[in-house]
């Protein structure tokens, strides 16, 4: 066990919402434990729980029990301003469906969290990444001008322009075929490494998966399974020490 | 915060010029613009024409407004009114005799100042009868300018003397017309015109002479009013009658307040068209950003901040959107002004900023109120849509929105119209269109459960469709119905205000009236009518008397009191002598509003304390007090005639035909020897017969009032134009209005038609099934529309247009055709831009 902080660490959260036929809960207690830089996948069908999983861990949603901590700020007992603010500042994010923003062009959207965040010099930053990601060719184009594969490394450029210090990816190649995916996801481990980045990956695809230090499984809201680094601690798990 | 209001509006600004270059904006831009275009060209327009309608209308009372009164007024009010910067005239009239020679004639003496009229001209002839010709001069003193008439009744010509009371002046022109003349077929005397200087010299304004002062005043409308607050705690209502443009009664009177009344109707439906149309639009914008706005969120926006990007984005949209309503909207009205220059009293010339006020203050009005509850849903956007696409806002309302925009609505039409009355009927018909359809709805989604299912035809999507989105389909329902429904009633309105003004003076109007016929002349003033094949109007007995009591309970001699005004000035008389007249037959025009028509009413001989049955107009027996059953006196030369009222009737003033206050049943007036009055029609063409057919009775006094028929029809002709104009103006507003709802709709039907298509339905199936879902609630719409038409027509017919309500079945058929042919069109050609898109393309756009 190492001594660094943890990135995430999350005690007994659990997620429950209202439905017509009473109170049903998604999640059951999960607790975990992320070091920085780390990577990790959590994998599961669909329906598993691993969405909502991530929802929280990000602070887009609230949990219904338990203690979430993101870069030791405790993210269970924040409003959602605050939960905004610790998002501009330490988080990224990479969807599925990209969710760029149609009225903003590829630079604009790249400039957005910056901007946002009230960072320096957004534009030059965003030309910058633009470049890395290979697009500065596209920075004047919108997002229904660009194919998928752009419009994912568009979202990549965009998720780490403020240099965060964890980055979420919900099935970041779920909407490309395989080249583009292949494309996709050797710049975001590239980029990731590069920066050092936390990444919390969520995926149904095992490949993609192994390509994280470590993997969690989702099985009807509960972790049931667990990578060779992982050890289950009272029906829970823990997360083991970066190997 | 500073770097945060920055920031926020770098990026509104560059998501307001994106989405404006890529036609994301148009439908609220279009919205906005179109409210701004409407309300200014409306207004606008309306202001021009009424300014100059106000002017003509000012030319009849010649001032702007007039003080009557009985005696001369304190001159130092005249001095403040100057010194308010008002101009001023004076005019003293009475009825004297005027003499020549041998020869002598009551007239109509009217003595003026240097400075009469303020308004409207003084028409002058070359030869008696001849034609006329405006002058700017006005009578000197020594000098009379008399009316064609009294060159026969004096037998006088130019510079001959005639004397007034004591004075001796000369004639020197031939009096044509003067602006406040007023027509009356009951004003016989002839006029004369002459100096006010002259007054002292004709004596005939002592103690006890029935002479009438008016002081006239013309100016700036707030000058007059603040004038005539401070005059008013001063004026006694027994001597002083204050008249103002407002006041006129006479027929042009009522048509312009009736198209004045209907210019504010029309550009109130154009708000609420303008209305709905932002509140469909803002919705769908509010919609697209739900997305746009979670991402900022995820990345770590507060709420401050995208509410503060999307406020700024509006007001960038509002602004633009009132710029080029207000260019459209001036160019517009400038193009009509200048293409009806010729034919429609327009003050071109001028600019008006309360137009461009309203305008601009109904755009950022409609703008903010209209987006501010789909901006409240966009800002209760959560971050969690991000990862879950089936979260929607968490504000969700349909009560609070309704109520909201409810709201809205009446406090705008409120606020522009500042009349309660035309404000809540129409807020009053939308609630009601609104209940119905909603009832409209839920049976159309019962019969679309059964119509609706086991089959992929056409049809069976088209009521599978609007069973699955029944909510939208009833919010657009009652969007697409209010739209039809208010283009109706400004339709319909239109069409029976026209209709009612030229059945006014339908063709054949009488343009002569002939009054102090004789007994002795009747019979062969018809037989000349018969010879000359002319068509002639009833003989009317009139004898003059004078009212003195109801109930053996005196009454005041002036009536018209401040502020009491019963009648119009040609059909004044009332309180001075009372025109009465005596029928077993009801005049045309006239309906009996209360009690029986005395038609059937018998005399008994046996019975000398019988009451003799009057009928009166109910207008005036509410002015007076005067109920059914009222013993009514009158002074008749030395006899006095009692007579119970046993009928109410209406009266339509409108029509040129002589109209009276009291009739009797003849048994009241066997006694009394009248003089009669008749009208006929004589064409244009046939005018020189007039001398021929006159000849034989030179006693007669005979009126040509074809001048004032031709200014009458002159001036309904351009109001009605301008109605048309307003018309074509809400017309084009309520269609685009029905294509934003219909654009707004596709957006929510993308996703089924791009569903569809993938399942490799035939486009044009698919097109079929949404345009019946469309003719359906085109359908249904101008059912509804036409329902609360009827309401609505019926409440500002009889409560706010004075006119006589009627039911319109043509349009409960031409409605729903209508609205099925337009809402169809619009759907097929929405639904034709969609799937011409191929199946990938269509996915993407959901994205």
């Amino acid at each position: 066990m190492s001594n660094t902080p943890n990135m995430i660490e999350t005690k007994s959260v659990t997620k429950k919402v209202n439905t017509s036929e009473g109170s049903l809960q998604i999640l059951h207690p999960i607790s975990f434990e992320v070091k920085p830089g780390e990577t990790i996948a959590i994998i599961g069908a669909s329906g598993s729980g691993k969405s909502t999983l991530l929802g929280l861990l990000a602070g887009l949603d609230e949990v219904s029990g338990g203690e979430i901590f993101l870069d030791g700020e405790p993210l269970h007992r924040m409003d959602e301003e605050a939960r905004a603010r610790l998002r501009g500042e330490k988080v990224g994010f990479i969807f599925q469906s990209f969710m760029l923003v149609q009225s903003l062009t590829a630079l604009e959207n790249i400039m957005l969290p910056a901007e946002i965040a009230g960072l320096d010099d957004p534009k030059g930053r965003a030309n910058k990444i633009l470049k890395q990601v290979g697009l500065e060719h596209r920075a004047h184009h919108f997002p229904n001008q660009l194919s998928g594969g752009e419009q994912q490394r568009v979202a990549i450029a965009r998720a780490f322009i403020t240099q965060p210090k964890i980055l979420f990816a919900d099935e970041p190649t779920g909407n490309l075929d395989s080249a583009n995916s292949e494309k996709v996801e050797d710049l975001l481990f590239a980029m990731n490494e590069d920066l050092q980045t936390t990444l919390v990956l969520v995926t149904h695809d095992d490949e993609l998966a192994k390509r994280c230090q470590r993997q969690l499984r989702m099985t009807a809201g509960e972790l049931v399974e667990v990578s060779p680094q992982l050890k289950v601690v009272e029906g829970s798990m823990q997360a083991g020490s970066k190997q | 915060m500073q770097a945060s209001n920055s920031m926020a509006t770098s990026l509104a600004w560059r998501l307001f010029k994106h989405e404006a270059r890529r036609g994301e904006l148009t439908i609220i831009l279009l919205a906005i613009v179109l409210s701004v275009t409407s309300v200014l060209a409306l207004s606008l327009f309306s202001e021009r024409l009424q300014q100059a309608l106000t002017d003509r209308s000012a030319e009849f009372i010649a001032a702007d407004s007039q003080l009557r009164s009985s005696s001369p007024v304190d001159q130092q009010w005249i001095a403040e009114a100057q010194e308010r910067g008002l101009s001023t005239a004076f005019q003293l009239s009475a009825r004297s005799m005027a003499f020549a020679g041998d020869n002598l004639s009551l007239s109509d003496l009217r003595a003026v100042d240097s400075q009469y009229p303020l308004k409207g001209q003084i028409k002058l002839s070359d030869i008696p009868f001849g034609q006329a010709s405006v002058t700017d001069q006005a009578p000197q003193s020594g000098e009379a300018w008399i009316d064609s008439r009294l060159f026969q009744l004096l037998g006088v010509d130019i510079g001959d003397n005639i004397d007034v009371g004591d004075a001796t002046l000369q004639i020197s022109k031939i009096l044509n017309e003067i602006p406040d003349g007023g027509f009356s077929v009951f004003d016989t005397e002839p006029m004369i015109l002459m100096s006010s200087d002259d007054i002292a010299a004709t004596n005939i304004a002592g103690p006890g002479s029935r002479v009438t002062y008016k002081y006239y005043f013309a100016g700036d409308s707030g000058d007059i009013n603040d004038y005539y607050d401070w005059l008013r705690p001063q004026l006694d209502r027994e001597i002083h009658r204050w008249q103002s443009i407002e006041d006129d009664d006479s027929p042009i009177g009522r048509s312009v307040a009736r198209a004045e009344e209907y210019f504010l109707l029309a550009s109130l439906l154009a708000i609420i068209l303008a209305a709905v149309s932002i509140a469909v639009a803002a919705q769908r914008f509010s919609q697209r950003h739900f997305d746009p706005v979670a991402v900022m969120k995820t990345l770590g926006a507060s709420k401050q901040l995208v509410r503060k990007i999307y406020l700024i984005q509006i007001c960038f949209i509002t602004a633009l959107g009132i710029v080029l309503g207000v260019i459209i909207g001036y160019t517009l009205q400038e193009l009509v002004v200048s293409l009806l220059a010729d034919s429609v009293p327009i003050a071109l010339d001028t600019w008006y900023w309360r137009p461009l006020g309203i305008a601009v203050f109904t755009g950022i009005t409609c703008a903010l109120l209209f987006s501010l509850y789909p901006l409240l849903q966009l800002f209760s956007v959560p971050p969690l849509r991000v990862l879950r696409k089936d979260i929607d806002a968490t504000l969700s309302s349909r009560a609070l929105q309704f109520l909201f925009s409810g709201s809205a609505v009446f406090l705008l039409m409120l606020f522009y119209s500042g009349d309660l009355l035309i404000s809540s009927i129409l807020f009053a018909s939308g609630i009601v269109l609104v209940a119905l359809l909603l009832g409209m709805t839920f049976l159309l989604i019962m019969l679309g459960r059964k119509l609706g299912s086991g089959g992929m035809g056409s049809w069976t999507l088209a009521w599978a469709r609007i069973r699955r989105r029944a909510m939208g389909n009833s919010v657009q329902l009652i969007s697409f119905a209010i739209t039809i429904m208010l283009l109706l009633v400004v339709l319909v309105m239109r069409n029976d205000m026209i209709k009612q003004w030229r059945d006014q003076l339908p063709e054949g109007t009488p343009n002569y009236f002939i009054a102090n016929i004789t007994e002795s002349q009747k019979d062969g003033l018809s037989t000349q009518f018969d010879d000359f094949n002319i068509e002639y109007d009833k003989f009317f007995p009139v004898v003059r008397g004078r009212f003195v009591s109801i109930n053996d309970e005196k009454i005041r001699t002036d009536i018209t009191k401040e502020g009491e005004e019963v009648a119009d000035e040609g059909r004044q008389g009332l309180g001075r002598e009372a025109n009465l007249t005596w029928s077993t037959e009801l005049q045309k025009g006239n309906e009996i509003t209360d009690g029986e028509w005395l038609g059937d009413w018998q005399p008994d001989p046996s019975n000398s304390e019988q009451v003799i049955p009057l009928s009166i107009v109910n207008d005036l027996a509410e002015n007076l007090g005067i109920k059914m059953g009222d013993e009514l006196t009158f002074n008749v030369g030395s006899e006095v005639i009692t007579a119970t009222v046993t009928s109410m009737r209406s009266v339509d003033w409108q029509t040129l035909q002589p109209n009276f206050f009291f009739v009797l049943h003849p048994k009241a007036m066997e006694n009394f020897s009248p003089t009669y009055i008749t009208s006929f029609h004589l064409d244009e063409s046939r005018k020189s017969e007039i001398s021929m057919l006159m000849a034989p009775f030179a006693s007669i006094t005979l009126f040509d009032v074809d001048a004032r028929i031709d200014q009458l029809r002159e001036i309904i002709g351009q109001v009605s134009m301008a109605v048309e104009f307003i018309l074509v103006l809400v017309l084009i507003a309520g269609g685009l209005v029905l294509i934003a709802q219909v654009q707004a709709s596709m957006d929510e039907r993308l996703q089924e038609l791009a569903i569809l298509r993938t399942l490799g339905l035939k486009g044009r199936r698919i097109r079929f099934s949404v345009i019946n879902e469309f003719i359906i609630i085109g359908v249904v719409a101008g059912l509804m529309a036409a329902l609360a038409n009827e309401f609505s027509l019926y409440m500002l017919q009889s409560r706010v247009f004075q006119m006589p309500p009627s039911l319109h079945m043509e349009y409960w058929a031409i409605a729903p055709i209508a609205g099925a042919i337009v809402v169809g069109i619009l759907g097929a050609f929405g639904c034709w831009r969609l799937l011409s898109l191929n199946t990938s393309a269509l996915l993407r756009k959901m994205v």
